[in-house]
């Protein structure tokens, strides 16, 4: 190894910078960087950027974050380091406590941990219908565990991959030789293989705007809970623009995986662009065939605040590639509500399912349409 | 057949009629350098699967290609067993008694794309294409093939290879890949040319095309890129394109002429209802002046 101890230096702290930054960097990922800066000429820049930044990096959407780092450590450009904005305590709270939560501590002092965790069937009962804006903070808590149970039923599709099954309908014609020579050739067993169940993609699109605060809470507990029935489920957060939620819901823990979220969504409780945020996911995830095959829910209230136009140009669009779009609405929990907002009405036409998500017994409604849909719109 | 520097790959290729991005060059030569795999991702149409043949070709190699879909499995991208002929020869042996070595024998083995590359003498690239369609079963076992070079077949052993092939891995994103398959490759993402870059590349890749609608075409085709479009078109869209145009025997461009020929840019109907009338004809003026300074 050529690599001076200077160059070893710089490149692990350049590491640790990419690793506080956000990125995933093991100590395989800098010396492959290592290995790499020995083999190109170290006098061109432009080499040198590429061999770290294809050794450091694994995924596009990290490039700008490498890139901003590199002119600051390397080239001492005047940057700011490109460390993840931390939203304000302020928001945080908002996950954590609903706005009675803040009134009743107002009015008693009351310790939120002292009623007993178990709930019997009919508290059950009780919160199963309560609105989601109406909960406490320890409420939430308690109707966590329900949420995930719901969130685990997924849709499944048939896969093209065949598996062993005696009651397939193909014959495993490698088998079937295999166990013939048992018998002198003769095939007196038949083993089949037949196409197994696999969960079908789930796309999830949840409205974080002021609005829909209220429901916010509760609905990023589903997300969290549907991110956890394994892979093939993306989650997206959009107020006046889209955040991808995945990775920040990965986390086992709801508490942390929610904390994550409210530090990766910039606009919590702002305005709505449904239509622009529709467009920035048809764009960018669309295009890479995410939506495919898939369905795609999406939690909002429909209150568009910009064109009602481009929300219908973007479902159309959304429609044609999704295997089936769910609109849930907590406004529709409200029996009197009718769907007169512009942006409601003009992505009704694409959506195959019109569902209220306003309490726990929605959400159960919602898991079974989700595991029973079919395609109901026009390929 | 080692490259001693990033130029001279780069030289080489552009012998061989590519002509890639500092960056790319970079990629394949790291890759080479440190027998990592390399994974190139990047919009459609950007040449990922034309830099495996490019290298190929420069390396005096033969190029392997493994097309990904989903469902792909062991007995089409490794090896399958030819239940035909070992069916006929338990058949002709009726009396006698058949050995399972007889049986399970390399000359009633199948060899599928991994394989071939794994077990071969010559210098092999192995393109594994769209990595991104098979599932993640298919992936996993992939993983570790990559990692030892190395098939077990239960029926005869394991077979290790005797010189590494140089992988190169293509995905679209249509979804995310596995965290340790990404580990094991470098990463490199290819961008949209530049419009010289592109222009050099239709001059190259269209003999006789004449250099003002070379430069027109690669002028539009980037004026299109800013659209807001379902698809933008890539370097493949600019070729075909530009073929057609030099087929006509025009020498510039013309809104009638990119009217009539406008299907090989652009894919989805929305986007060639988006380029009409007046849209066309500011692109066509806008290419034409790009073109002319």
């Amino acid at each position: 190894m050529a690599a001076g101890d200077a160059i070893v230096g710089h490149v692990v702290t350049f590491g640790r910078v990419l690793r506080e930054a956000g990125l995933e960097i093991g100590p395989g990922r800098v010396a492959d960087a290592l290995r790499a800066l020995d083999a190109v000429d170290l006098a061109r820049q432009e080499d040198v950027y590429f061999s770290l930044r294809q050794t450091l990096v694994s995924r596009h959407d990290e490039l700008d974050l490498f890139d901003r780092a590199y002119s600051a450590w390397f080239l001492r450009a005047p940057v700011l380091p490109p460390v993840r904005q931390r939203t304000a305590a302020e928001t945080l709270t908002r996950v954590g406590e609903s706005p009675t939560d803040r009134l009743r501590a107002d009015e008693t002092d009351e310790q939120p941990g002292d009623e007993p965790l178990e709930l019997g069937a009919s508290g059950h009962e009780l919160l199963r219908d309560k609105d989601f804006a109406e909960l406490t903070g320890d409420e939430l808590r308690r109707v966590r565990e329900l949420i995930g149970r719901i969130a685990r039923t997924r849709p499944q599709r048939s896969s093209r991959r065949r598996t062993a099954d005696a009651r397939g309908d193909r014959l495993d014609v490698r088998r079937l030789i295999r166990h013939s020579l048992r018998t002198g050739g003769d095939p007196l067993e038949r083993p089949y293989r037949a196409r197994k169940d696999v969960p079908r993609k789930l796309v999830v699109l949840c409205d974080v705007s002021g609005s829909m605060d209220s429901y916010a809470r509760a609905l990023l507990l589903f997300l969290h809970a549907v991110v956890g029935t394994g892979r093939g489920v993306e989650a997206f957060a959009f107020g006046t623009r889209l955040s991808r939620l995945t990775p920040d819901l990965a986390t086992r823990d709801p508490d942390a995986a929610l904390q994550r979220c409210t530090d990766a969504v910039v606009d919590w409780g702002s305005g709505t662009r449904i239509g622009a945020s529709l467009r920035e996911f048809n764009d960018v995830y669309g295009r890479r065939a995410l939506s495919r095959g898939a369905i795609v829910v999406i939690v909002s209230d429909g209150w568009e605040r910009e064109d009602p136009e481009l929300v219908g140009r973007e479902m159309a669009k959304l429609a044609r590639a999704a295997y089936a779009v769910v609109w849930v609405n907590p406004l529709k929990g409200n029996p009197e509500y009718q769907p007169l907002a512009g942006g409601m009405r003009a992505a009704l036409p694409y959506v195959d399912r019109f569902l209220p998500g306003h309490n726990l017994r929605s959400l159960e409604e919602l898991a079974a349409v989700l595991a029973g849909i079919e395609r109901r719109h026009a390929a | 057949m080692g490259f001693s520097s990033i130029d001279e790959l780069e030289l080489a290729l552009r012998d061989a009629d590519y002509l890639p991005d500092r960056g790319l060059s970079t990629a394949l030569y790291l890759s080479l350098e440190l027998s990592k795999p390399v994974l190139l991702e990047g919009e459609a149409g950007v040449g990922k699967t034309e830099a495996a043949k490019a290298l190929a070709t420069v390396l005096g190699a033969r190029l392997i290609r493994l097309q990904c879909y989903e469902g792909l499995d062991v007995a089409h991208a490794v090896y399958e067993w030819n239940y035909p002929r070992q069916l006929l020869h338990i058949r002709a042996a009726q009396e006698g008694t058949v050995s399972e070595d007889e049986l399970f024998g390399p000359e009633y083995l199948i060899r599928r794309p991994l394989l071939e590359a794994i077990d071969s003498d010559e210098p092999v690239v192995l393109l594994i294409d769209e990595i991104d369609r098979a599932d993640e079963e298919f992936e996993a076992f992939l993983l570790e093939v990559l990692s030892d070079f190395q098939i077990t077949i239960p029926e005869i052993g394991t077979i290790s290879a005797r010189r590494r092939p140089a992988v190169i891995l293509t995905s679209n994103r249509t979804r995310e890949l596995h965290d340790a398959l990404k580990r094991r490759a470098l990463f490199h993402w290819i961008g949209h040319p530049s419009v010289e870059r592109e222009i050099e590349i239709v001059r190259l890749r269209v003999p006789g095309i004449p250099a003002r609608l070379a430069a027109e075409a690669a002028a539009f085709v980037r004026e299109l890129r800013g659209l807001d479009l379902a698809k933008p078109p890539g370097v493949a869209e600019t070729i075909d394109w530009a073929m057609a145009l030099n087929a006509l025997g025009r020498r510039e461009l013309d809104a009638a002429v990119v009217e009539q020929t406008l299907g090989s840019v652009l894919k989805y109907r929305e986007d060639i209802d988006a380029v009409r009338d007046e849209t066309l004809a500011r692109l066509v003026d806008e290419a034409r002046a790009a073109a002319a300074s």
